[in-house]
């Protein structure tokens, strides 16, 4: 599903140039779970946010699905993007003005579906999620783990083929984190690839496989078993 | 997808009241200041526009030179009307009106003053004054008819079924009613009562056939297709075929749609007139909206860090930067709607007040569906120029920055928000700065030493038998006590009815064709008016009844003849001599802003309208005037004891100047009280986004007037930049409004510190507030956040 062949990414400052990712190749084959893990600063997030066409490369090629996307602009990015691509953040990343129902619901309305199509999906996926009950609330009226499970939830909400998830325990205590790394679990059971960076080696433990990262390079895989 | 935009912008605008607050109120007294001023632009563009044949109407005008330079104007002779008709094929017909009148209109015991006009008979063919009763086309035929308006009818008899009814008119003619015609439209410059047919002045004999009687106003209907500029060719050489004085005078159509806007002329050319204002309140409207918009750029993107999350959460659930334009632009209409809606009560409220400054009775035409295409564009408009910039802003962000909270607000040396607020600064400096000198100019005509002595001088217009009892009259109110003095005059010495350039004198230039203001006065006119005498004496027709032909001189006329030893002198005006036996100090007859012309007061021989009295100060004024209604009333008993201030009446000179400074000095108070309101919302952020900095500064031992000065110091940098493009402007805009008046004020420097002064002030006043709350602030709860 994803194949990126020396990938390259600087940032640059006036005075110093920081290398990101440093000719780094990786494949990830669809219905994988892949954990990335490294030291802060080794470009795990840097290659997460290429890997969700949130961010360019400066070099090397990335196919997605077989299709080479690291030139693509903006508008064909969007587009990949929100047909093929959920995303789950460290912080949650709730826009505070909307409800969860209207949270959840918030692809669906850039991916054209119809309102009456989007109520009944989004109920789908909040009754999975099990937070059905708390759909006119608003995010501040939620705890982290409810709040990361209305992300969970926007993030599957388009069905995608990839799930992105930046540390998506990094704030939850144990127990909530536990059920956020079971429902990704679940999710890749059906079928969706998930590329998830952290810092946890519990967390790690659910993921197919480690690739563990240094100074923008690989430097280690771990199969698990 | 829209709904979801609405829905967010509600609930955003609801979650922060304070800023939806600002943004709202700034924006609905930017879009009613700019309703206001649009009414009064469109009530000045309107004049005349509801005449069907506005397009074929047109004024006869003189173009002449004297004095080596050429006047136009529009007071023309009777007798042109028929020249026209019969010389130029292009015109269907043509109608006159003589100088408004006011008289007295009596149905038995009932009596009304009213204003209107004599007309030729073509008047109502000419111009759209509909009738309710009677047929336009004869209405105006009949010598012994007249034509009362609506409301005159109703005043009279109580209904306007009046037709054919009789009223008695100054008390010695009757006349039959014969068109009841709908009261004018406020937008004219026909506002009549009444309309007595042209054949009522002939009867009185004031009907006359001289080419250099200037005394009415001609008006031409053109045929459908004809050319005005043929019939302008005709017009430029006809009156030297009927009249031999000056072979190089000619004459002009000029078109209706021109009266009210253009018609102000210098050396015979078009140099503006209300246009001019039309286009300063113009461009005022636009930016007091332009301000208000820019209050709301500000403060929209002062508060990008807390829209930047949600850029970035959309723009990872698929929006494109269109979507998220779209949406912020949809919240920003949103907002101007809302204010929008404010703004049109704001206007309900403010639009008696805003009739009587402007001295008209405008409304908001809430039943025409221009008005209201006209405020959804103001709406429209101002919520995309206002939205348009935060917009194409915030839909910039990059979605991996501001999810991972790397995103901050550039501090460059020159950012947009900083461009904005010195934008609105400079437009508030040279709004402060034009008020300041627009009164400066008002205030020194103002206090420009008339030349006469106002105080406790009234006058009455001689009606009835005033003419005829004048001395009676004079007498009993000198007996009385009610007077001091008592002078009969031409017109009244605030007004300028006569000038003329046929003043002969031993010696003068036959090419000298200087005009003389001409005044008329039987006796004590220095006296009751306070003139100053520089040589000779006043009028005193009981020691020299001679003075029936005496003339008095201003020094400026005593230049201009040149006379070493004037009194005794013989001066000629037409076929009347007249002797000087005296020269006064120039007084301001006509405009204020204009230096004194060359004037000649001739004696007791010449016409009287006006008579001046001079209040007792030993009396009150309340005695006063009652003694001279007594003596009026019983003198002249059917007609109303009416009487002028002349102070008062002065004061009427600078109305058009003080409406102006008035008008400025509200809108210029707007606009600082909206960009204060922005500054006030954009220094809150600001100095919310230092709150570490101030914690960390107070932790080091700043003081709070230093943490004061630090917040403050910015903006007045701003302020200071502001000025400096500011101020130039002003001066450039007012430095050519200024020329426009021969007596005018200097541009001083003190008016540039002034207004240095007060706009840092007020700016120090509005960011102060939030900085030194700032200051006071506990560190440890800022520090503790972090």
């Amino acid at each position: 599903m994803i194949k990126i062949t020396d990938l390259e990414k600087y940032y640059r400052t006036e005075e110093v140039e920081t290398v990101a990712l440093n000719k780094l190749s990786i494949e990830v084959k669809e219905g994988e779970f892949v954990a990335v893990m490294g030291p802060s600063g080794c470009g795990k997030s840097t290659l997460l946010n290429i890997l969700g066409l949130l961010d360019d490369p400066d070099a090397g090629s990335f196919l997605f699905n077989g299709i080479e996307v690291a030139k693509f602009n903006e508008r064909k990015r969007a587009d990949l993007r929100k047909h093929n691509i959920g995303f789950v953040f460290q912080s949650f990343n709730l826009i505070d003005e909307l409800t969860v129902f209207e949270n959840v619901e918030l692809p669906l309305i850039y991916t054209g579906v119809k309102a009456a199509e989007r109520k009944k999906i989004v109920e789908e996926v909040l009754d999975k999620m099990v937070i059905m009950h708390r759909r006119n609330h608003y995010p501040q009226q939620l705890s982290g783990g409810q709040q990361q499970r209305v992300a969970v939830a926007r993030a599957v909400v388009n069905n995608p083929k990839l799930i992105l998830a930046d540390e998506p325990t990094g704030n939850l205590d144990s127990s909530n984190g536990n059920e956020v790394m079971q429902l990704l679990t679940d999710l890749n059971e059906q079928g969706t690839t998930i590329v998830m960076v952290t810092h946890s080696e519990h967390d790690a433990r659910y993921s197919h496989r480690i690739i563990r990262m240094l100074d923008g390079q690989t430097v280690m895989e771990n199969i698990m078993v | 997808m829209l709904f979801n935009y609405l829905k967010i912008g509600c609930r955003n605008l609801l979650k922060n009241k304070g800023f939806s607050a600002i943004n709202i109120t700034g924006l609905a007294i930017g879009m009613a200041s700019a309703i206001l001023i649009f009414l009064w632009i469109y009530d000045e563009v309107t004049y005349e526009q509801f005449h069907e044949k506005k397009d074929r109407i047109y004024e006869a005008w003189n173009l002449a030179s004297f004095s080596g330079e050429l006047h136009a104007w529009n007071t023309t002779p009777k007798v042109l009307a028929a020249a026209i008709q019969k010389d130029l094929p292009e015109v269907e017909t043509t109608t006159r009106a003589a100088w408004p009148q006011r008289i007295q209109f009596a149905v038995g015991e009932k009596k009304i003053n009213a204003s209107g006009q004599t007309v030729d008979s073509t008047f109502l063919q000419v111009f759209s004054f509909p009738l309710l009763k009677g047929d336009p086309a004869t209405a105006l035929m009949d010598p012994l008819g007249v034509v009362v308006t609506e409301d005159l009818a109703r005043s009279l008899f109580g209904s306007n079924d009046v037709l054919g009814k009789t009223v008695r008119i100054d008390n010695r003619k009757e006349k039959k009613i014969t068109g009841v015609a709908a009261t004018p439209p406020v937008n004219s410059r026909f506002q009549f009562e009444y309309l007595l047919p042209w054949a009522d002045l002939r009867a009185d004999g004031d009907d006359d056939s001289y080419w250099g009687n200037n005394s009415v106003r001609n008006y031409v209907l053109l045929k459908a297709n004809a050319s005005p500029a043929s019939a302008n060719a005709k017009m430029k050489v006809l009156k030297p075929r009927y009249d031999n004085e000056d072979p190089n005078w000619q004459m002009f159509l000029y078109p209706m749609s021109r009266w009210r806007l253009y018609s102000s002329f210098e050396s015979g050319k078009e140099t503006g007139g209300i246009i001019v204002y039309v286009r300063i309140f113009a461009t005022i409207a636009i930016l007091i909206l332009l301000i208000a918009c820019i209050n709301f750029m500000n403060l929209s993107t002062a508060r990008s860090e807390k829209r930047a999350k949600e850029v970035g959460i959309r723009k990872v659930a698929g929006a494109l930067r269109g979507h998220l334009v779209g949406q912020f632009l949809g919240e920003s209409v949103m907002i101007a709607f809302i204010a929008g809606l404010l703004a049109v009560l704001i206007v309900v409220l403010s639009l008696p007040g805003f009739n009587r400054l402007a001295e008209k009775t405008m409304r908001l035409p809430f039943g025409e569906p221009a008005f209201w295409l006209l405020l959804l564009g103001i709406i429209v408009l101002t919520g995309v120029v206002a939205g348009s910039y935060p917009a194409f802003y915030l839909s910039s962000f990059r979605p991996v920055s501001v999810l991972k909270g790397t995103f901050r607000k550039i501090n460059a040396l020159i950012t947009p928000r900083k461009l904005l607020v010195i934008t609105q600064f400079s437009i508030a400096i040279m709004l402060i700065l034009s008020t300041i000198v627009i009164r400066k100019q008002l205030q020194y005509a103002q206090e420009r030493q008339t030349g006469y002595d106002k105080a406790g001088l009234t006058y009455m217009f001689m009606t009835g038998d005033m003419d005829k009892n004048y001395l009676l009259i004079r007498q009993e109110l000198l007996q009385s006590g009610a007077a001091a003095s008592v002078t009969k005059t031409s017109s009244p010495l605030t007004q300028n009815w006569s000038d003329t350039w046929g003043i002969f004198w031993d010696g003068k230039s036959p090419d000298d064709k200087t005009d003389f203001d001409r005044f008329s006065a039987d006796e004590n006119l220095a006296v009751t008016a306070g003139l100053t005498m520089v040589m000779g004496r006043d009028f005193d027709l009981s020691k020299y009844p001679t003075d029936s032909t005496a003339m008095l001189l201003n020094e400026s006329a005593l230049k201009t003849m040149g006379f070493k030893d004037p009194l005794g002198r013989i001066v000629k005006d037409g076929d009347m001599e007249f002797h000087i036996v005296g020269v006064f100090k120039d007084f301001i007859l006509g405009s204020p802003y204009y230096p004194t012309k060359p004037m000649v007061v001739e004696g007791a021989k010449r016409w009287f309208n006006v008579i001046h009295v001079k209040l007792n100060n030993k009396n009150s004024v309340a005695a006063s005037l009652k003694k001279m209604e007594a003596i009026c009333k019983k003198y002249n008993p059917q007609f109303p004891f009416e009487y002028h201030f002349t102070d008062e009446e002065y004061d009427k000179k600078f109305a058009n100047e003080q409406r102006i400074a008035t008008l400025s000095a509200y809108f210029a108070a707007l606009t600082i009280f909206i960009s204060c309101l922005g500054l006030f919302g954009l220094a809150a952020y600001m100095t919310a986004t230092r709150v570490k900095e101030i914690g960390v500064r107070k932790v080091l031992g700043a003081s709070v007037s230093s943490i004061t000065g630090l917040l403050t110091k910015d903006f007045l940098k701003l302020i200071g930049i502001s000025f400096l493009i500011g101020a130039p402007i002003a001066w450039y805009c007012m430095h050519h409004w200024l020329q426009s008046y021969p007596y005018r004020t200097a541009i001083e420097w003190w008016l540039f510190a002034l207004t240095g002064l007060l706009t840092a002030a007020i700016a120090i006043a509005t960011v102060g507030y939030n900085a030194i709350k700032a200051a006071l602030a506990n560190p440890v709860k800022s520090l503790r956040s972090e």
